[in-house]
């Protein structure tokens, strides 16, 4: 590492009607180690340190009982959700990101993709002719993933339920993790199926 | 225009395939006419009455036939007219419209998946509202209501 050059303060500028610019910032005038540096040096301390620590603790517990922690951590306030909608729940469900409810102090972003997401919230009534792009859709979604079944079309049918077209309940194709009630459930009532969901994965251990 | 005047224009041209024209509220008349004689009337209903506007196709399961409807808008007249035309249950079959009013396409599809009337020479007759393969009519009175867990076997034919 180079050691830092002292780099000479700039001439001072004139004094204008009495004023100097240069006695108003102290930093202008005055030499420093740059920021970077130190902090390079400091690393260069802490890391050997934080690596060792993490290796015995890894031999002591075990690499699931260190890490899946962690993942659990960053998974459950990050959760993705699709940025989908079927039928009126989808209301709410935008809803539930705007500037009152704010869904992003929990760190659920929707995402246009599936591929980017790692949570399908199915919002509103599931017709067996839209069933098949939604199979498609979660099979997109990269692991891991969880399902919310959203109000009582996407649980059970809801008042469609014996209808020639609709499908009874959304578990009959996907795999459901939480299911919301209410018709349709208001934004808190998301939230909450969303912080259950949380509780779930802080839970996960495979 | 009166029911009178429908049958007035209609009579010459179609012959015993016109059956009857009686006064229906709202429009200007319900003509019945006879299945196999279909594109004889839309083209003189069209042409020659100046309803140029198809507004709506259904069907009707009266259990012993089945009934299928049409309703034209004439921009001249400022009226509706409704159509119908009986078919048997057995063989519910009638030609498309689509060849007159091209915006029977979707209706006729419609109809075709709900009631099971087939349309003969439709550009296009496959599932509407209904995914692929789905192989009743639910519009039909023989159609029931199901348990959900009985739909669900079978919507696996699906």
């Amino acid at each position: 590492m180079t050691t830092p050059t002292v780099q000479l303060a700039p001439p001072k500028p004139a004094a204008k009607d009495g004023f100097e610019l240069a006695g108003e910032l102290p930093m202008a005038t005055q030499a420093a180690v740059p920021f970077i540096e130190i902090e390079t040096l400091r690393a260069k301390e802490f890391l050997p340190a934080a690596r060792e620590a993490l290796t015995s603790l890894i031999a002591e517990q075990g690499q699931a009982k260190v890490i899946r922690p962690v993942f659990n951590w960053a998974g459950r306030n990050s959760l993705f959700p699709l940025h989908w909608g079927l039928a009126c729940c989808a209301i709410e469900f935008a809803a539930a990101f705007g500037a009152r409810w704010d869904a992003e102090r929990f760190g659920v972003v929707p995402r246009s993709s599936p591929r980017q997401c790692d949570l399908m919230i199915v919002n509103g009534t599931v017709t067996w002719k839209v069933a098949h792009k939604l199979i498609t859709l979660y099979e997109q979604m990269p692991e891991p993933k969880w399902v919310i079944a959203m109000g009582n079309c996407a649980t059970g049918g809801g008042p469609f339920r014996t209808a020639y077209s609709v499908v009874p309940g959304v578990d009959k194709l996907v795999p459901v993790d939480v299911y919301i009630a209410g018709c349709p459930p208001r934004p808190e009532a998301m939230l909450d199926g969303i912080l259950k969901l949380e509780e779930l994965i802080r839970e996960r251990k495979e | 225009m009166q029911p009178d005047d429908l049958s007035r224009a209609l009579g010459p041209k179609l012959g015993d395939g016109l059956l009857s024209v009686e006064a229906f509220p709202g429009t200007a008349g319900r003509v019945r006419f006879r299945a196999e004689r279909a594109l004889d009337l839309f083209r003189a209903v069209r042409d020659d009455l100046h309803f140029g506007h198809l507004s709506m196709v259904g069907g009707i399961d009266w259990v012993d036939h089945r009934e299928v409807f049409y309703v034209a808008w004439s921009d001249e007249a400022r009226q509706y007219v409704f159509l119908s035309a009986d078919v048997p249950a057995t063989a519910p079959r009638i030609e498309s419209a689509s060849a007159v009013w091209p915006s029977a396409n979707w209706h006729e599809r419609e109809t075709w998946e709900m009631v099971g009337i087939t349309f003969e020479n439709h550009p296009d007759l496959r599932h509407l509202l209904m995914p692929d393969g789905y192989v009743f009519n639910p519009l039909l009175r023989s159609f029931k209501l199901h348990e959900p867990e009985e739909l669900e076997v079978k919507a696996r034919h699906v």
